[in-house]
């Protein structure tokens, strides 16, 4: 009975390791509150408007972000997640102008379900010719942009308003109640996060990326979990793209948008501890890292820096945090 | 020894059931085979990997694969686990022919493979890797408590833990399947002495039950200790079929090496290190986290120092400290005398002091040709011009000649036999020159000629006036190539030995730690 005793003992241990294991993504809950705590003392009345503004703006970075967390984790990347957004957006706001609310979550679901297999199709596409990633989202991410053109040439559209306030809290997308915004975001990254550590399908997209070839050997389908992988993602942009519609209450097709949106959900990743090598990292850090990457617009701008700048210091954030994080790592593996 | 040993007293009722097949016969099938294959062949491109093998594996009966580097053993078992398709040929279990397209439908058939580098995923836990493969935790547990890994913690990273846990913890996996076929390739190589009888006693209970095993090992002790049959692959063609008691290891070897068999002998080479040949290398009381704890031991110019240990005594610790890889926490290493204060490998490259590791392609560049491969450590010296030294092409020609290097796949290094990377790491220090080699479990993995071939040359660059330090994990071989051999023990040098005298037995029992102090 030796044995199991010192099973226990180890179990105690656990929360050590648990915060080691998962440190990043403590740290990047971490950085969020320190930022909001920050943005707080910056403007004179902090409340429930400006906490509203923020978890409802950032929702399509954070659905994008997690988007690409998922794709990368099992080992790929998605250039076109953007585009993605953009084409959703554009097709939802074409369908939903003028519906009732119960119609238009049909509409959102179909559109949910059009890009979950249109990016499952690509991930199909990357397994069986075995064309890098990088290669074959960044040509999916033209197509896209150019079919979110024919479908919106110019911006318009529009939802109805239970769907509005079902992202934003208000039918006219402003207001000061955040309740909606937060269960948005949480319910689905959480679900997705519990499916991913759970599921045998969820831990076989951290088993692809982390070693395809042992992935293999342990006859894990290697090439379903980058299918499941894309499809995932699809639908996370398609979330973000629905999002986005809530908010503004019309559409959008300009293709800088995507581009933008796409290099701000690797970052994202990136600063969310998600490893671009596949295999390691949540999507709860990146959906953080998704709010931090938003909110410093905001903060910036009330500290009176102007948006050119601000550009600057937002990469320079990110590159320090990423500079910390790596020597903390070197000097916790010479210690070893 | 942890225990009395095994398979060399129990007789097998399958022991000397065939006798040698002439070259490329078919071998009958009977009824009751639980495995076979007939006139496998597999082509990867150009290269022909299998020409026709047929393998009988009968059930309960330890079966031996056996067979030089490239004669096509790993396909063949690849082919057998669902990783390759053969191109032609056919495989049957239980007399039904069987389709192996993905590892998944070898698993379903009942056969259950562990390579050699255990297929757990780095990022998961033990348990996420378990449940990963729909395996329950309380069998894996069950077999892990008779492995003597009862304290195993499936929370940890499978990155975490040291390779000979994840061999056996691979092997308990595949256990847990309860495949009518266990194949097992390579599972001793680096394993210590104490964890392989363990995996021994898991063969002979699965003969037991009835089930069999296939055994792929380079260590012929091993084979005909445990195993009633061998297969012995040539060329890609399997070229005889035998008991291997009833052969003995020259026996096997000449089956291996076929033509150009050459008798494997303990070859008494001549010490070439004289009291009078300076120190080349020297540590005084290095210590380095617990792993390495006052270690001083000196090196003279064309002396082969052998150490002995079981795995994970800080002999890893030892060769990163000396090849520059990290900085002792106390104590001096000195090259030639003076300090050697190495901050990268870089500093102790250019006093002189070169490392061959035991992962090859961790030393190479697998996608680059061999030659720039063996000019790579030539890179750092920038002559006038901005060109590599002049002379690069002749130093790597010398090279090439001198290790017999096959340069014929010469595309890619990572597409040589692990034999002839081995030889193309040694063969760029070669090309660069050095003073002291450290080469840390050279020959894991390697076949026997090419062994051989690795000592021969670690010799004469030892009777060039080279300092070699040399771990291996396979203590057979000390004698073979060394002039002296340290025991290494938690950390510290726990006695010493010449390796003339020393046996394998010695060496073991030395390297438990159980040294003369029980005797006293």
């Amino acid at each position: 009975m030796t044995v199991i005793g010192e099973r226990s003992r180890i179990r105690k241990m656990d929360w050590r390791r648990w915060l080691r294991r998962h440190g990043w993504t403590v740290a990047a809950w971490a950085l969020l509150l320190a930022l909001i705590g920050f943005y707080a003392t910056l403007i004179p009345r902090f409340g429930a408007f400006q906490i509203s503004s923020i978890a409802k703006n950032s929702l399509p970075l954070v659905y994008l972000s997690v988007a690409q967390a998922v794709i990368v984790i099992a080992g790929g990347i998605d250039l076109s997640v953007g585009a993605m957004l953009v084409l959703t957006n554009s097709i939802a706001a074409q369908l939903m102008v003028g519906q009732s609310f119960p119609i238009t979550l049909i509409i959102a679901l179909g559109v949910i379900l059009l890009a979950a297999g249109i990016n499952g199709g690509v991930g199909w596409i990357i397994s069986i010719s075995r064309v890098p990633d990088i290669v074959v989202t960044l040509a999916t991410s033209f197509i896209l942009s150019g079919v979110a053109l024919l479908v919106l040439p110019s911006p318009g559209g529009g939802t109805s308003e239970g769907f509005r306030a079902m992202f934003t809290g208000s039918a006219t997308g402003s207001g000061t109640n955040f309740w909606p915004s937060l269960v948005v975001m949480a319910i689905p990254v959480g679900l997705l996060a519990f499916w991913m550590r759970r599921s045998r399908t969820g831990l076989s997209l951290y088993a692809t990326g982390s070693d395809p070839t042992a992935a293999y050997l342990s006859a894990v389908r290697t090439a379903r979990a980058k299918v499941v992988s894309y499809a995932v993602g699809g639908a996370f942009a398609a979330l973000g793209g629905l999002s986005a519609l809530a908010i503004t209450g019309s559409g959008e097709s300009r293709l800088s948008t995507g581009a933008g949106f796409t290099l701000r959900s690797v970052a994202a990743i990136v600063l969310g501890g998600v490893a671009l090598t596949g295999g390691v990292g949540s999507v709860v850090g990146a959906a953080a890292a998704g709010i931090v990457l938003f909110t410093l617009s905001p903060v910036l701008s009330a500290m009176g820096i102007d948006p050119n700048t601000a550009q600057v210091i937002q990469g320079a954030l990110i590159v320090v945090v990423m500079m910390v994080a790596g020597i903390v790592e070197v000097r916790r593996q010479r210690s070893e | 020894m942890s225990g009395p040993r095994r398979g060399l007293t129990s007789s097998s009722p399958r022991a000397g059931y065939q006798s040698p097949g002439p070259r490329g016969t078919p071998i009958e099938l009977t009824s009751g085979s639980l495995l076979a294959s007939r006139n496998v062949a597999k082509r990867f491109g150009s290269v022909v990997a299998l020409r026709s093998v047929d393998l009988v594996v009968e059930p309960g009966e330890i079966h031996a694969l056996l067979g030089a580097n490239g004669a096509g053993k790993s396909t063949l078992v690849k082919i057998l686990s669902g990783v390759h398709r053969q191109d032609s040929g056919e495989i049957t279990v239980h007399g039904g022919p069987v389709d192996l397209r993905r590892p998944g439908d070898a698993q379903g058939a009942g056969l259950a493979t562990v390579f050699q580098d255990p297929a757990l995923i780095p990022d998961l836990t033990v348990g996420q890797n378990l449940r990963l493969t729909d395996v329950p935790e309380e069998s894996v547990r069950a077999w892990l408590d008779r492995m003597g890994l009862s304290s195993l913690d499936f929370d940890a990273l499978a990155r975490e833990l040291p390779l000979p846990v994840l061999r056996l913890l691979d092997l308990a996996r595949a256990l847990v399947r309860e495949p009518s076929l266990l194949m097992l390739d390579e599972i001793t190589a680096a394993l210590p002495a104490d964890q392989a009888e363990q995996v021994f006693a898991v063969m002979d209970e699965w003969k037991e039950r009835g089930r069999s095993v296939l055994f792929i090992t380079h260590r012929l002790g091993e084979v005909l200790r445990m195993c009633d049959r061998a297969t012995v692959l040539r060329d890609g063609r399997h070229v005889a079929v035998f008991a291997p008691r009833d052969v003995g290891e020259s026996g096997l070897v000449e089956a291996m090496l076929g033509e150009v068999a050459r008798e494997v002998r303990e070859a008494q080479h001549t010490p070439t290190v004289e009291s009078s040949s300076p120190v080349v290398l020297e540590t005084v009381e290095i210590r380095s986290k617990e792993q390495v704890n006052g270690v001083s031991l000196s090196l003279r110019a064309g002396e082969v120092l052998g150490i002995a240990a079981l795995e994970g005594q800080g002999q890893d610790r030892l060769f990163e400290l000396l090849s520059g890889d990290r900085r002792p926490d106390s104590g001096e290493i000195l090259v030639n005398g003076e300090p050697l204060n190495a901050r990268s490998p870089f500093d102790a490259v250019s006093r002189g002091v070169v490392l061959v590791p035991s992962d090859r392609l961790q030393a190479l560049l697998p996608k680059r040709p061999i030659r720039e491969n063996l000019g790579m450590p030539l890179y750092s010296r920038i002559s006038r011009w901005f060109s590599i030294a002049a002379d690069e092409g002749a130093r790597v020609d010398n090279a090439v000649e001198r290790l017999s290097i096959d340069t014929r796949a010469a595309r890619q290094a990572g597409k040589l036999s692990g034999g002839n990377q081995q030889k193309v790491v040694v063969g760029r220090w070669l090309a660069a020159g050095f003073r002291v080699l450290l080469c840390f479990d050279p020959t894991r993995g390697i076949d026997v000629g090419t062994k051989q071939q690795i000592y021969e040359l670690l010799r004469e660059l030892a009777a060039d006036g080279a300092a070699i330090l040399i771990y291996t994990s396979e203590l057979a071989e000390i004698p073979l190539v060394c002039d002296r051999v340290l025991v290494f023990y938690g950390g510290q040098v726990v006695g010493e030995q010449p390796a003339a005298t020393a046996t394998e037995e010695s060496l073991l029992t030395a390297a438990h730690g159980i040294v003369e102090k029980g005797a006293v």
